[in-house]
């Protein structure tokens, strides 16, 4: 049988929901993927040439939900005359909105991440391209329009600010307040602090500092204690990546 | 993108907010202690100039801790101004200070209040809404939008400070027993408390709001319109009232007829609200009033109320009408006695505390019903002379604290500043109508 590209699409929409719903109401471990299968409609067999492994519908659901978050904050028609904290702001507000229903499912996930160790925090980064690219966006348009000065390592900050926006709904899961106005300023307030580093110079204070004694010092140091010379050039790369990135 | 970037952080958990109360506290305990210390060894003038460093240092540091705490804190610290009459100068400076301080709601933030509070975003529900605000109120902003043709004003509060009135309140008690010497303040800071609680309480204020609108029937005041579909606990929706803020007002140049108009506006509105609709909008804060076209006035922010009922009404008509009448000393002082602000006792008591504690105030006050009209350009000190002798009998008076009546203390704070826009109008006001309210006469 030929499959369309929406019809797959759509069959793939169709086993996210109901594997949120059976997760919600079985655990992560208990809900098969059978059984996921069978709400959804499809075969047993069909649902692994969607998502091989459970695990890899997680990392779709949290696709899914930037996704949806891109498309909410592009329908905003002003985001231009946004500051650079309020377009973060609203990507993350946006994100954990999206998430509210679902919210259940959100803390079995994070006791996976956090608690049992059952997921690897790791493993999702697979899924955060679209998420990191949003942010890397944003960045360089505030450094274009010089709001920010040009940040060091401006390739890792995505991807910082997706360890941040990690901590974010940590928190959240963890948040009793009403409407979760504790979240709210929270977030309102850590944004402020990540505002004013990058619109600072700090980060690039410190960058320089931070060369200053990895030249003069550490490396200088490295070669002196360094008996085997492979560790040494590896070790060497390894920073180098970094600071190349530069 | 000027304005967030220097500001604190904000203690959100309830345990690191304790914490902040908690260093407060450890600070005020220290300075007081030094000033102590230092008084042993000082001359009687210098104990003098002493005491007030000290309290400036306590002041400097319960604001300190207040920036810290934000939100709230500035509007309890408008409460207390409001309310307690007897603080320091120094107190009230660094209040005054933080008037201005009430952390900003960015887009983001706009964004999704509305979205939480009224199910969907600010571009979806309005026609068009202005993100940026155009003024601050009642612990929050105010932006303009419009939907059906209506023009709106949409006030929107900082989430979680309803949460926080508790905490904070604690600080400033701590810090006000120490002015109040060992009494009683108690009744005073429910009043503040109860006061802030109903304030941001959007809900409560948009009943308070239609009830004035449909109980003042005003021909010339202006009361904005709910629009209840569009308004929940945090965020309040109402017609936008288009006119001149006070300072705009002022810096037009209006004839002394004009000026004498809106002062008398004014001045009625609140007679009629004390007399014919038993509250009063309690907040005398210039902003509160916009000075349309036609001669109209709107009165705006009803988060501040003050409900009296007829019995305090009753006790405080008859003590006015014997102050305008000139009445001996020793009935003002039964009446006052009435009104539990003397305490009972041998009238040769009372009297001694009535004439040293609460004449020179009386006599202030009343001044402006001796005639029937009053003018606020000749008399432009009223407002200074009315809060010096405050002043002064707070600093002789150790006792005037815990006797105050609250209600009572409200009314004329309250009326201290509309006198003090009148001085600033240089208005001319008529009594008459005021007076025969009070006498009960229509």
């Amino acid at each position: 049988m030929k499959v369309t590209q929406s019809a797959k699409e759509k069959t793939k929409a169709k086993i996210l929901e109901e594997a949120v719903n059976l997760i919600i109401e079985k655990g992560f471990k208990s809900a098969s993927m059978r059984e996921i299968a069978k709400n959804a409609g499809i075969s047993n067999p069909t649902i692994y040439n969607y998502f091989p492994t459970k695990e890899k519908i997680l990392y779709a659901y949290v696709e899914q939900k930037h996704k949806e978050t891109a498309q909410i904050l592009q329908e905003i028609e002003d985001f231009n005359t946004y500051t650079l904290r309020e377009q973060l702001q609203t990507l993350i507000e946006t994100e954990l909105e999206l998430y509210l229903e679902d919210r259940e499912f959100i803390m079995q996930i994070s006791d996976m991440v956090f608690q049992s160790g059952g997921l690897k925090l790791n493993a999702l980064y697979d899924s955060n391209t679209l998420f990191r690219d949003m942010v890397a966006d944003i960045l360089s348009i505030a450094i274009e329009a010089e709001e920010i000065p040009n940040p060091p390592f401006e390739e890792h900050l995505p991807r910082l600010f997706w360890d941040y926006y990690i901590m974010v709904v940590a928190y959240w899961v963890k948040d009793d307040s009403e409407m979760f106005e504790n979240t709210t300023q929270f977030i309102d307030h850590s944004l402020g602090v990540i505002e004013a580093l990058l619109q600072s110079s700090i980060l690039n204070r410190a960058n320089d500092l931070g060369m200053f004694l990895f030249k003069t010092h550490f490396l200088s140091a490295l070669e002196r204690f360094s008996v085997k010379k492979s560790g040494f050039t590896k070790i060497k790369r390894k920073f180098g990546e970094v600071f190349n990135d530069k | 993108m000027t304005s967030n970037t220097g500001q604190k952080k904000i203690p959100t958990s309830r345990v690191s907010r304790g914490a902040v109360v908690g260093k407060a506290m450890l600070k005020i305990g220290i300075t007081s202690g030094t000033g102590a210390v230092k008084r042993a060894f000082m001359s009687k003038e210098n104990k003098e100039l002493s005491k007030s460093e000290t309290h400036a240092e306590i002041a400097k540091v319960i604001i300190d801790s207040l920036g810290t705490l934000k939100g709230i804190s500035v509007k309890i610290a408008q409460q207390i101004a409001l309310g307690l009459p007897f603080l320091p100068q120094e107190y009230l400076d660094e209040i005054s200070k933080s008037f201005n301080s009430i952390p900003p709601i960015n887009k983001a933030l706009i964004r999704k209040i509305v979205k939480q509070e009224l199910g969907d975003y600010p571009q979806n529900i309005f026609d068009t809404f202005d993100n940026k605000a155009f003024g601050a109120a009642s612990l929050g902003q105010v932006h303009r939008a419009t939907k059906e043709k209506k023009e709106l004003a949409v006030k929107v509060q900082y989430p979680g400070i309803s949460t926080s009135i508790d905490s904070d309140l604690s600080v400033i008690k701590f810090g006000l027993s120490r002015f109040a010497k060992g009494q009683d303040i108690d009744h005073l800071m429910d009043e503040v408390t109860k006061r802030l609680t109903e304030e941001v309480d959007y809900e409560l204020e948009a009943q308070n709001t239609k009830y004035y609108e449909d109980n003042l029937n005003h021909e010339l005041i202006v009361i904005p319109t709910i629009v209840e579909e569009l308004s929940t606990k945090t965020v309040l929706s109402s017609t936008f009232l288009d006119g001149n803020s006070f300072k705009a007002f002022l810096n037009s140049n209006p004839s002394q007829e004009v000026r004498n108009h809106y002062a008398q506006l004014i001045f009625d509105s609140f007679f009629i609200g004390l007399y014919r609709l038993k509250m009063i909008h309690a907040d005398p804060n210039p902003g509160n009033f916009i000075f349309m076209a036609d001669n109209m006035l709107g009165m705006i922010d009803f988060g501040c109320v003050k409900r009296v009922d007829s019995e305090f009404l009753k006790g405080f008509s008859k003590l006015h009408v014997l102050l305008m009448d000139n009445a001996s000393d020793e009935e003002v002082t039964e009446q006052y006695a009435e009104l539990d602000m003397v305490d009972c006792g041998e009238m040769e008591e009372m009297l001694t505390f009535y004439r040293s504690a609460i004449k020179p105030l009386d006599r202030i006050y009343i001044e402006i019903f001796a005639q029937e009209k009053y003018d606020f350009k000749e008399n432009n000190d009223f407002s200074e002379r009315g809060f010096n002798t405050i002043m002064d009998v707070q600093k002789n008076q150790r006792h005037a604290v815990h006797k105050m009546n609250a209600d009572y203390i409200f009314i004329d704070r309250t009326l201290l500043g509309y006198y003090n826009m009148f001085e600033k109008m240089e208005a001319t006001i008529d009594t008459r109508f005021a007076q025969s309210l009070i006498r009960g006469e229509v």
